[in-house]
């Protein structure tokens, strides 16, 4: 048995391998298939500072080996979580990761506010429309992210801060970078990348919103290739994601630099990926007589 | 509930683009599997992620059929797998039809594929008295009348009237109905189905309890990711894998 444990900004995880946001909702459903007390952490679905119903159906298509989906941030509101789900996913003893989204930096202030303190990390999601900058995410440009990191790390005395990042951009490092120098504790990197899928028959696109986050397998090779790139360009630690299905991809994101993965899409192709996941990291590293699976985190060489 | 591999033991077309797959199961978790809840079944397609949720149609102490139409790319993988190929099947999945005991003369309104989770009621309940309203597009779709014929009394209409009466399944229903004879109503069909049974389950003042189930575009499955939602009447969503399929037909914005 190898050992799995891995710290970051001094939270330990008994494994790396965390429910990717939006994809496990508060870990409630998935209790009902095994005990999600054995993940790392589970990323919550993202929260507002008010209740969202989302976006209209259809909210999901699909491509091959990935899938793209709209969701719109449909969640019950922030106090909502901290009342009638937080205590419950905090007894099952698995890191809590609040994934929180706003319109306006205001919006990431006030949560972050809420959250402080009752949570083991909060996660920003980034990727939504800032109202004051017609709609560009927050998550495009250095500027406005190192603005909305500052402003959340304002409000957070004691949790601390993970920045996700998006793909849709110039340069992921220089984001992550102004993620770090606005006071980031961690990013995780990628969230999804946008894209559409059309039915020819209907000349529609398949999903309501017309465009969604695409994620899955299809998009690991892209994913790792960001992560190495922010791992190198930050000192704070990296949690990497994007199309990890397999002990073995979760295995390549730590060599690229991740501290620790989240695990999204693979929960919908098969309920217990993430257990499976974790038994077949600790066999890897049995077979390669690897001690602790920390030894492996950043270690890939270039050619 | 949990998901497993599982083996084809039949997969055929029934009707013209329409399939029957029965699959073994454990016979514990066939216990476990009520009349109107769904399976979520891998395609067989390495390259396509996401699970087909599928009503099921017919079970036994030892498997599970579920129909399906050939429409995308999912079920075009679907149709081409053969017996003793192995899928993944998460189950059993949604609330399903639930018939209280005292619920003895039950209407069963199926619409094209939305005659197979009735099929489940009809061969899933003792002691009822049913009534099958059937309608589908032409003689070429019809599929399970005769299971149907044994179990409850048919009522059958094709659009284009090559068979039986010239009518839908709510038309059907409606020209048949009279208030009282029916403890409950339980429907599925395409959703322009559903808006009309809805409409004159209103306009006519129907006191019987009707139950609509609902079809959408799922991710999990499970309850987990919110893809799946459906409008209520209250202004709230609700998810149709996990708080329905199976929903009040007052209680939905179809």
């Amino acid at each position: 048995m190898a050992d799995l444990r891995t710290t970051i900004c001094g939270v330990s995880f008994q494994n790396p391998v965390i429910g990717a946001s939006g994809t496990v909702g508060f870990g409630r459903e998935l209790d009902e298939f095994y005990d999600v007390g054995q993940l790392g952490g589970i990323s919550s679905k993202g929260l507002t500072l008010e209740k969202r119903l989302g976006n209209p159906t259809p909210r999901i298509a699909e491509g091959r080996s990935v899938i793209l989906n709209a969701v719109g941030l449909q969640n019950p509101g922030v106090d909502h979580f901290i009342e009638k789900d937080l205590p419950w996913l905090k007894s099952k003893g698995t890191v809590v990761i609040a994934n929180v989204a706003g319109k306006t930096v205001e919006d990431y202030h006030d949560i972050c506010e809420k959250l402080d303190g009752l949570v083991d990390f909060v996660e920003l999601n980034i990727s939504c429309p800032n109202v004051r900058s017609g709609g560009m995410a927050f998550g495009i440009r250095p500027e406005t992210i190192a603005e909305v990191t500052r402003t959340a790390k304002s409000a957070l005395g004691k949790t601390p801060l993970i920045v996700k990042l998006s793909p849709n951009v110039e340069s992921i490092a220089i984001n992550a970078c102004a993620a770090e120098s606005a006071g980031a504790d961690c990013v995780s990197l990628v969230n999804t990348f946008t894209g559409m899928v059309i039915d020819i028959e209907r000349r529609r696109p398949v999903i309501a919103n017309n465009t969604g986050g695409v994620s899955g397998e299809g998009i690991k090779p892209i994913a790792v290739r960001m992560v190495y790139e922010v791992a190198k360009a930050v000192k704070i630690p990296v949690i990497g994601m994007g199309g990890i299905a397999t002990a073995e991809d979760a295995i390549e994101f730590m060599m690229a630099g991740a501290f620790a993965v989240q695990v999204g899409t693979a929960n919908f192709t098969n309920v217990y990926a993430m257990p499976n996941i974790i038994a077949g990291m600790n066999a890897w590293c049995d077979r390669h007589k690897i001690k602790s699976i920390t030894e492996l985190v950043g270690t890939v060489r270039m050619n | 509930m949990r998901e497993i591999k599982v083996e084809i033991l039949e997969n055929k077309e029934i009707a013209e683009n329409i399939y029957a797959l029965t699959f073994s199961v454990p016979s514990d978790l066939a216990k476990e599997v009520r009349p109107g809840q769904f399976v979520n079944l891998s395609t067989g397609e390495q390259n396509l992620l996401l699970k087909r949720p599928l009503g099921v149609c017919r079970k036994t102490d030892s498997s599970v059929t579920v129909c399906y139409q050939v429409k995308g790319v999912g079920t075009r993988a679907l149709c081409l797998r053969k017996r003793g190929d192995v899928l993944s099947a998460l189950l059993p999945l949604g609330n399903g039809f639930y018939l209280k005991p005292e619920e003895k003369k039950v209407a069963l309104i199926g619409g094209g594929v939305g005659v197979f989770p009735l099929l489940s009621v009809a061969e899933g309940y003792q002691g009822r008295a049913f009534t099958s309203y059937l309608g589908f597009r032409n003689q070429n779709a019809i599929c399970f009348l005769n299971e149907f014929a044994e179990r409850s009394r048919v009522v059958l209409g094709t659009d284009d009237g090559s068979v039986g009466e010239k009518k839908n399944a709510v038309q059907l229903f409606l020209e048949d109905y009279e208030e009282g004879a029916f403890d409950v109503i339980f429907a599925c069909g395409p959703p322009v189905m559903l808006k009309a049974l809805q409409q004159a389950v209103k306009e006519r003042g129907v006191k019987t309890p009707c139950f609509v189930s609902l079809e959408e575009r799922m991710g999990c499955g499970i309850g987990a990711c919110l893809v799946c939602v459906c409008n209520l009447t209250n202004g709230e969503h609700a998810r149709v894998c996990k708080d329905g399929p199976v929903f009040s037909i007052g209680e939905v914005n179809l």
